[in-house]
């Protein structure tokens, strides 16, 4: 059974490019455009990786889908990645990298909208392995 | 009135007196001028003449000395009045006193009995008008105090900043109004009270600072969040002559509305940031993905990316455009570029364009035309008026729950059209139905959480309906949903 990666974003535009660098990367890729029916689908066929936005429906539903899935026995070890495009008080981009930072979001990895395919196949196949 | 050199009125019948008293008198310093009787003393007075001591006989024709008496005292209280007689009787004495004579000199007189009378008199005239200069100042500088201070209590009563005055014992010695409204444990306790009443250490830190600092006249400043209010808090210090701090005063000036402001500003600020990011990040990593070769030589998958990244540069134009459109209203360089339009045209491309949205969340969104033909034109700007109706629908496909209904109704209404999106949403509360138009204003509940918007809509919505002379209301019943009309004039 080939490698799932669950993407979740309300933009289709992200839903769609980076799915299409993922399927290049030879992952088979479900998307969904909000966290409630992701969330669904992880129930029926548990992924092997997440990526989701941050700020869809609500400002911090991406947060609250990666702490919903850190904090169940089913899905905390899944590694989840979160990307987004929202700014942060200390200026245009919000990047935190340390580990503390990570774990408080409860993501493995976080990466600024737009994501360069290098980057994300790199970081998907790091945190596969 | 110059009493430096006395000058003398003698008033007698008598020409031999007369001269005699000038004669006596001028060898002592003194002016003198005579009058033969008391209708031309009375003239001599009328005119302006002013004398330190009047000499007048009693028994005179025309006007008898006693009424002459009364006449000058009336025309000047501090004159001297000394009476001189020859028929001397303790009646005419008590008379004469009565009307105000200051002593009484019997004839004949030697010039020394003339002379003692004269300066005795002088010097109880100077004392009484030093005695009443001094009462007069007083008077006057009680007036003026009284006057200062109720100026200053007026004053610190209107003044809208809170004061308060401490002491170096960090006593409380004065509040004002403003300070027993504003900073509710400073209301109660009577002046004086200590400071540590008011249960607000960083204020007293302020005032500490004040008072451990060597003497100079220097302000301590700082924002001091006090229960529900912010505020600027300037202290200054009472400096004595001596160079002593004696006290402190301190001023609470209100921020709190600023503050909101602030707060609502940095929201929109990132909210804006996250709509232009959005588009922006997106274009980058569509042809990002097209210079990393991802997409193969196929046109068709290379004409999609290109169309992609167009739609959202040409979002992200459109977004600037109406932040310009936001600015430009609010520091009124908006321009209408009218020309006659058909509302009824307008209304319904705006429903259509929302089609997709509505379907999206499965609501039912229908326009009801109630207009008759041939009253629709509207001398209008065409996209302003597109953005008034889009902004209506979008907002109530916003607030409205999946498998809604939304109407939109067209009518003639007088000289008006007007324009209403009815909803069957989460409504607004009666309090928060003023605010909707206010920039930045997003009403903010369980239900709201989740929706996203820049709290500019509606505002921008009823300016520009302002702008075209027509007039926007809001119905709402909370949990039933929403009517927004909006009437434009017709042509």
């Amino acid at each position: 059974m080939s490698v799932l990666i669950l993407l979740v974003d309300d933009d289709r535009d992200f839903l769609e490019m980076n799915r299409g660098i993922l399927e290049a990367g030879g992952f088979q890729v479900d998307c969904y455009t909000d966290t409630d029916t992701a969330w669904e689908s992880m129930e029926k066929r548990k992924p092997d990786l997440v990526i989701t936005d941050l700020m869809m429906k609500s400002l911090n539903s991406g947060f609250s889908l990666a702490r919903k899935i850190k904090s169940d026995p089913r899905f905390a070890d899944l590694p989840v990645i979160i990307v987004t495009a929202v700014a942060s008080k200390r200026g245009f981009d919000f990047n935190p990298q340390s580990q503390a930072e990570l774990e408080v979001m409860g993501c493995e990895a976080y990466f600024d909208k737009p994501v360069s395919p290098d980057l994300l196949i790199a970081k998907v196949k790091e945190l596969l392995s | 009135m110059n009493r430096e050199e006395p000058s003398i009125l003698v008033v007698d019948d008598e020409h031999g007196i007369r001269e005699g008293c000038r004669k006596v008198l001028s060898e002592e310093g003194f002016k003198v001028t005579t009058a033969g009787d008391g209708i031309e003393a009375l003239e001599i007075c009328k005119a302006g003449n002013k004398f330190s001591v009047a000499l007048v006989d009693l028994m005179m024709p025309r006007l008898g000395g006693l009424e002459l008496l009364g006449r000058l005292r009336a025309l000047d209280p501090d004159l001297l009045l000394i009476i001189i007689t020859a028929h001397a009787t303790i009646d005419t004495a008590v008379e004469g006193t009565k009307q105000g004579a200051y002593s009484y000199i019997p004839k004949p007189f030697t010039p020394d009995e003339l002379m003692i009378t004269i300066r005795n008199g002088l010097e109880r005239q100077s004392l009484a008008l030093e005695t009443k200069r001094l009462r007069e100042e007083r008077e006057r500088r009680l007036l003026e105090v009284a006057s200062e201070r109720s100026r200053c209590g007026t004053i610190l009563k209107c003044i809208t900043d809170g004061l308060l005055v401490i002491n170096r014992e960090k006593l409380v010695v004065l509040r004002n109004d403003a300070a027993a409204r504003i900073l509710p444990k400073a209301s109660k306790p009577d002046i004086p009270f200590p400071m540590a009443k008011l249960e607000e250490p960083k204020f007293e830190r302020m005032i500490d600072e004040i008072f451990e600092d060597d003497p100079g006249p220097r302000i301590v400043s700082q924002e001091l969040d006090m229960g529900t209010s912010n505020f600027m808090v300037n202290i200054s210090p009472v400096i004595e002559p001596n160079g002593e701090t004696s006290g402190a005063v301190a001023v609470f000036h209100d921020v709190t509305e600023l503050k909101q402001l602030e707060t609502a500003k940095s929201m929109f600020v990132s909210m804006v940031a996250h709509e232009l990011k959005s588009p922006l990040a997106a274009t980058e990593g569509w042809l990002n993905l097209l210079l990393s070769g991802l997409v193969k030589d196929d046109p068709k998958q290379a004409r999609h990316v290109i169309e992609r990244s167009y739609i959202r540069v040409k979002t992200l134009r459109n977004l600037v455009a109406e932040l310009l459109n936001i600015t430009a209203i609010e520091t009124g360089n908006f321009q209408l570029h009218r020309s006659s339009v058909n509302v009824a045209v307008i209304a319904r491309q705006a429903v259509d364009a929302a089609g997709d949205k509505a379907r999206g969340k499965a609501i039912e969104l229908t326009l009801n035309d109630r207009s008759r033909d041939g009253t629709k034109t509207s001398l209008a700007d065409e996209e302003a008026l597109t953005l008034i109706f889009s902004n209506l629908i979008d907002n109530a496909i916003k607030y409205t729950p999946h498998g809604g209904t939304i109407v939109v109704q067209l009518a003639q209404n007088g000289m008006y059209a007007s324009f209403s999106v009815k909803d069957n949403g989460i409504g607004i509360k009666a309090e928060e139905l003023d605010k909707v138009f206010d920039e930045f204003y997003r009403i903010k509940n369980e239900d709201t959480f989740d929706i996203p918007g820049t709290g500019l809509g509606l505002s921008l919505v009823k300016r520009l309906v302002e702008l075209h002379q027509g007039q926007i209301e809001a119905e709402s019943t909370p949990g039933a949903g929403s009517v927004f009309t909006v009437r434009i004039p017709l042509s």
